[in-house]
């Protein structure tokens, strides 16, 4: 019997202490500091559990396998419910548990003026299990059932505030169209317990390749359609939009940094393992194009958006679209990338989400042709929000242009390998997609956070401190993340990366083979980026200019002395009129670019009906054609 | 780490940022090609024209105005994005090579071009965020313009840059290149890339990109004088005025020496070679050969400023911002489109 | 050296700013007329600037309306310093044959400090010039008189 203590537990606790955190706030709940006590020391708990095996697992190449109740594998059958933690199912469940810490921060405050308190955390709680659970196991029931409880977590945490308009119609809609996602997992599991009387996942993944039949074909489908919905991917993109706009921003970055990372964790796991079928070109076009679609889809979506959250909820899919497409390169450095990617996604998407939280929190709304000029109120949250939005728009140097840049590279070096100039339109959709999504967080920063401030926001003040402690921590790995890519991949992304293309040691680890000794070759890309020195040097000339700059007076200007009354000379420029307020609306801010795309943005205004019945329609057509499309090429 | 050695290259990088490539040689010559700009555009319109030296005479008339902040402006971001748009500016020149000159020969490459189009991107974002600070409803409506035009220009440059790395990686044989300095190395040894036919479709691209990318006319929709008060920097006055105006004509040096070093890298090899033919040899060689480089490479850029800039500017009238749109993503993209087509096939 | 040198690019770079007072639009034209080819002030560095935060020189323009009075004397205050005022054309100066009507506020001098005068109805491109150098001249002291 291995010691309590050994690292072994570790990841059953980890599971174990989000769930216990869940069931002690429905006991103890109701005062204000046991509760916060409780959440936080359980989300902290798991995440300094999930710390501490980065030695053995990233570094190590170990992978842990932990069987419930002790029962093992007997006569190379394997019965027992399994734990296993690979350097993937790690780095999975490592940004989880980041996302979830920074979010419970940020709740503490956030969520001070709601009903209900205890009930949020316990669902809180019980979503953040559900995903590590879903992460960490090693058996494909197990899985089915984590995603079940997320699920729900999910559906009734985006109802969470139902007096807000559109609340319960989101969570409506979810619930339908996650509920055939759930289903289709089910049914896929289902069918290859049918085939390999097994639901151990590693058992599964040395039966069913080689052996495909028709049957299996089915469940591949099935498995692949019910992940995506869990990743909201095309066409399942309209219930992301809808849930993030109805739910609390804490649960915004739980339901895009980690509900989604849960569907694309599946997807990896059902295309690189339990069918390893990566090696086929088909099954990683499907990715591929999946990906693409997803990525241009949902930005062009986010373009024509003028809610903050309902743009921020397209966005995320659009980067999702990112992760898949360079996942489904299958080459080292597109695993790298993808996973990279992922990684940022969770932590600037979480910051965005959290700032338009912090909008949301002390104007009442996050429609962007009502808000305005809040940066001179909000100076902290503004700051924060700007790191964010140059994160996802691929600024250099912070954290999403490192990972999208790598994904750039993968996908032309795929093109080069393969010969196949797919891929090359494939790299410029991913480059033009990143432009339309700075083009997109230009607006959102214009049309709330600069421009003119309206006047019933006269008095908004900035958010408490413990908001901008959970923005700030998200914003400090955005650049920690950005600056440091040749660390991030060397200890985080490419031993999951390689663990993502290392079926078989993960086969003999859970069944008592000899497992080989871990891969640590670093991916190599192309071209060059070296973050640090670039910011030396931006910095000393930034330095430099300010210094002349400073030394020729460039800090003496006029300005309207506070409090007096605003003199003409400081009013703005309005051809002699005095000024009015008049923002340029967030909606129509680009019709540049919208008039030449306007029968594109038509069609898909047509088509997104807002009405569920098209959307579980779309979901049984996605299905359809993955079945089809799988028993002719698989 | 205190040696003599460190203090030296950390003066020599010094040097490098603050003098050539860096401030001052970006501050002269980027107004320098501004006005000899304004006087072609001058000349060809049958007009005196300014002096060559107004830009200077603008700068620093700039400089000595009264700044003023409008109560509407978020004051922070107002100042300091004037300042951050001109530094980035000013390092990207460092990534550029002249001909065989590289600041950075013995260090790993900072940046390659992909990075070198994403850098390009901050001196855009930060005029927008200065506009967007300024609470100008004009301001509003150019930010709207110079989003829309950096969209339209975005596309044809990624193309035009992916078939330079194909093109050269082919004929490397290691099947792309995106290291800045391994294109100009391979220009170095084997002639400009531009005297390959499948290059000249995307050399004519970015040729039209350079004035779209710097925003000069036609494709100024975003900074219409005439109709929205000079968009983003309606507001701007004195100094960061100044460095808004400065930071526009060091743009025209940055996008005319990329094209220099993407298109006509091979000039520089022709020019040791007449300096090794004449029997110079030792650092006086060396520093003649650099001297010519950095020369043929300011005149080259004052040519392209002319065909590219003045002579478009002569002879076209503004587009509005869904024309100038449509036209990059149609014309200008079909031409990068040919090249990289070409280049894909191995011509 | 370097307020020297600030001083000399003053005058050499004199951007405008038109206002049209209630003008006719005979000075308008005039006004452009000596940015063409012919006269071409751009020798002088003269630019047309589009919002008066550029401009160093205002050219107003009009008899001054009583509706577009408080206009002109806004834009005037949000020109930067040092700012020279020049107006062009009879009407700002006298009301010329608007003179005594019940909708005109001028003469412009009225309100705020006029540094030249341009006369005529419209006045000649050659006096539009003339009176812009007089303002680079005014502006140049200006100049010097601050710090």
């Amino acid at each position: 019997m291995m010691n309590v203590l050994s690292y072994q537990h570790y990841p059953i606790y980890a599971i174990m202490l989000l769930f216990l955190g869940a069931f002690l706030i429905v006991l103890f709940g109701k005062n204000r500091i046991a509760r916060h006590c409780l959440a936080l020391l359980s989300v902290g708990g798991s995440l300094a559990l999930l710390c501490l095996l980065i030695p053995r697992v990233m570094l190590g190449g170990e992978i842990i396998t932990y069987w419930l109740g002790n029962r093992s594998v007997a006569g190379g059958f394997a019965f027992g419910i399994a734990l296993e933690v690979d350097a993937l199912s790690l780095f999975f469940g490592l940004l989880i548990a980041t996302a979830v810490f920074v979010a419970c921060v940020y709740s503490i405050k956030y969520m001070e003026h709601d009903d209900n308190i205890p009930q949020y955390y316990t669902l809180f709680l019980m979503l953040a299990g559900g995903v590590m659970g879903l992460v960490l196991s090693g058996d494909l029931f197990n899985m089915f059932i984590m995603v079940e409880i997320l699920t729900f977590a999910a559906v009734a945490l985006t109802a969470f505030r139902n007096t807000a308009r559109g609340a319960l119609e989101a969570a409506f809609k979810y619930l339908v169209v996650g509920s055939i996602g759930s289903t289709c997992i089910l049914a896929g599991t289902i069918m290859l317990y049918a085939q390999a009387h097994t639901l151990n996942f590693a058992q599964l993944s040395s039966l069913i390749p080689g052996n495909f039949n028709g049957a299996t074909r089915v469940a591949f489908a099935l498995l692949f359609v019910g992940f995506s919905t869990k990743a909201f991917l095309v066409p399942f993109h309209p219930l992301a939009a809808d849930a993030h706009g109805a739910a609390p921003a804490s649960i915004s970055v739980l339901i895009s940094g980690v509900l989604t990372k849960s569907g694309i964790y599946g997807i990896i796991r059902l295309a690189y393992f339990l069918f390893q079928s990566m090696d086929q070109a088909t099954i990683r076009w499907m990715l591929v194009i999946v990906g693409s679609v997803s990525m241009f889809v949902c930005v062009t979506m986010a373009l024509a958006q003028h809610d903050f959250k309902r743009l921020l909820a397209f966005h995320s899919i659009s980067q999702i679209g990112y992760v898949l497409t360079a996942v489904g390169l299958s080459s080292l450095l597109g695993i790298t990338a993808g996973l990279y990617h992922a990684m940022n996604h969770t932590i600037f998407k979480g910051l965005l989400f959290l700032a338009a939280g912090a909008v949301m929190h002390e104007t009442g709304t996050t429609d962007l042709n009502r808000l305005g000029g809040l940066s001179k109120r909000m100076p902290h949250t503004t700051v924060l929000f700007l790191i964010g939005a140059a994160s996802i728009s691929g600024i250099p140097p912070f954290n999403g242009f490192a990972s999208k840049w790598m994904i750039y590279q993968a996908t032309y070096q795929a093109a080069v390998d393969t010969n196949n100039i797919g891929y090359l339109l494939v790299t410029i959709v991913a480059l033009v997609t990143s432009t339309l999504t700075l083009a997109s967080f230009v607006k959102v920063s214009q049309s709330v956070f600069f421009g003119q401030l309206p006047e019933e926001y006269k008095d908004v003040k900035e958010v408490p401190f413990g908001m901008r402690l959970g923005m700030g921590m998200f914003a400090v790995l955005c650049i920690l993340t950005g600056l440091l890519p040749n660390l991030v991949t060397k200890y985080l992304t490419a031993p999951a990366a390689h663990a993502a293309q290392s079926a078989a040691r993960y086969i003999n680890s859970a069944l008592g083979g000899s497992v080989a000794p871990a891969e640590t070759a670093l991916p190599e890309a192309v071209g060059a980026w070296n973050p640090i020195n670039w910011l030396l040097l931006l910095g000393i000339a930034l330095l430099a200019l300010t210094f002349v700059a400073l030394l020729g007076k460039y800090d003496r200007v006029s300005e309207n002395a506070s409090g007096e009354k605003l003199a003409p000379k400081y009013d703005v420029f309005f051809s002699g009129e005095k000024s009015e307020y008049s923002q340029v609306g967030g909606g129509d801010l680009f019709w540049g670019f919208k008039q030449n795309w306007r029968h594109y943005f038509s069609f898909m205004h047509d088509l997104h009906s807002g009405i569920v019945n098209d959307y579980a329609l779309w979901a049984v057509v996605a299905l359809a054609l993955a079945i089809v499309f799988l028993q002719i090429v698989l | 780490m205190f040696s003599l050695e460190f203090l030296q290259t950390a003066l020599l990088y010094l040097g490098y940022i603050l003098i050539f490539p860096g401030f001052l040689f970006c501050f002269v010559i980027g107004l320098l090609l501004c006005g000899i700009d304004r006087k072609a555009v001058a000349r060809m319109q049958k007009r005196v024209g300014p002096p060559i030296l107004q830009p200077f005479y603008d700068f620093f008339k700039l400089c000595g105005k009264e700044t003023i902040v409008p109560a509407a402006a978020s004051r922070t971001t107002f100042m300091m994005a004037p300042l951050l748009g001109l530094s980035a500016l000013v390092v990207i020149q460092l990534f550029i090579p002249v001909f065989n000159f590289r600041v950075f020969r013995n260090l790993p490459e900072v940046a390659d071009i992909i990075v070198i189009l994403y850098l390009l991107l901050i001196p855009a974002v930060s005029v927008m965020m200065g506009g967007a600070a300024s609470g100008s409803p004009y301001a509003g409506i150019g930010l709207s313009r110079e989003m829309v035009t950096v969209l339209a220009v975005e596309l044809p440059l990624v193309l035009v840059l992916l078939s330079v790395a194909k093109t050269v990686g082919n004929a490397m044989g290691t099947g792309l290149v995106f290291s800045m300095s391994g294109i100009a190395d391979y220009q170095a040894a084997h002639g400009s890339l531009i005297c390959r036919a499948s290059m000249i479709p995307a050399a004519l691209a970015m040729l039209l990109i350079i004035p779209g990318e710097t925003g000069n006319h036609p494709f100024d929709a975003a900074e219409a004088e005439t109709e929205i008060c000079e968009g983003l920097l309606a507001e701007y006055s004195g100094a960061p005025l100044g460095i808004f105006k400065l930071s526009h004509a060091v743009k025209m040096l940055t996008l005319t020496s990329l094209f220099v070093a993407l298109f006509l890298g091979g000039i520089g090899s022709g020019v040791v070679r007449l300096i090794a033919a004449i029997g110079l040899t030792g650092g006086l060689a060396s520093a003649i050969a650099l001297l010519l480089q950095v020369l043929i490479m300011v005149l080259l850029c004052i040519v392209l400023t002319l065909v590219t800039i003045s002579f478009v500017h002569a002879v076209t009238a503004r587009l509005k911002i869904e024309q100038l749109f449509k036209y990059y993503w149609t014309v200008v993209t079909g031409l990068a489109l040919i090249s990289l087509v070409l280049a894909w096939f191995g011509k | 050296m370097f307020k020297k040198l600030i001083e000399e690019s003053t005058a050499k770079s004199p951007w405008l700013f038109h206002i049209n007072a209630g003008s006719c639009n005979g000075c308008d034209i005039e006004l452009v007329s000596v940015l063409t080819p012919r006269y071409d002030a751009e020798r002088l560095g003269v630019k047309l600037s589009g919002t008066p935060r550029h401009a160093d020189i205002v050219v107003v323009t009009g008899p001054v309306t009583v509706q577009s009075l408080p206009r002109v004397l806004r834009t005037i205050e949000q020109v930067p310093e040092p700012r020279c005022i020049v107006t062009m054309g009879s009407c700002p100066q006298s009301g010329n044959v608007f003179r005594g009507s019940y909708s005109i506020a001028g003469p412009l001098s009225k309100y705020v400090h006029v540094d030249v005068d341009v006369a005529g109805c419209a006045p000649k491109p050659e006096a539009v010039i003339d009176g812009l150098v007089k303002a680079i001249e005014i502006l140049r002291e200006k100049r010097r008189a601050m710090n």
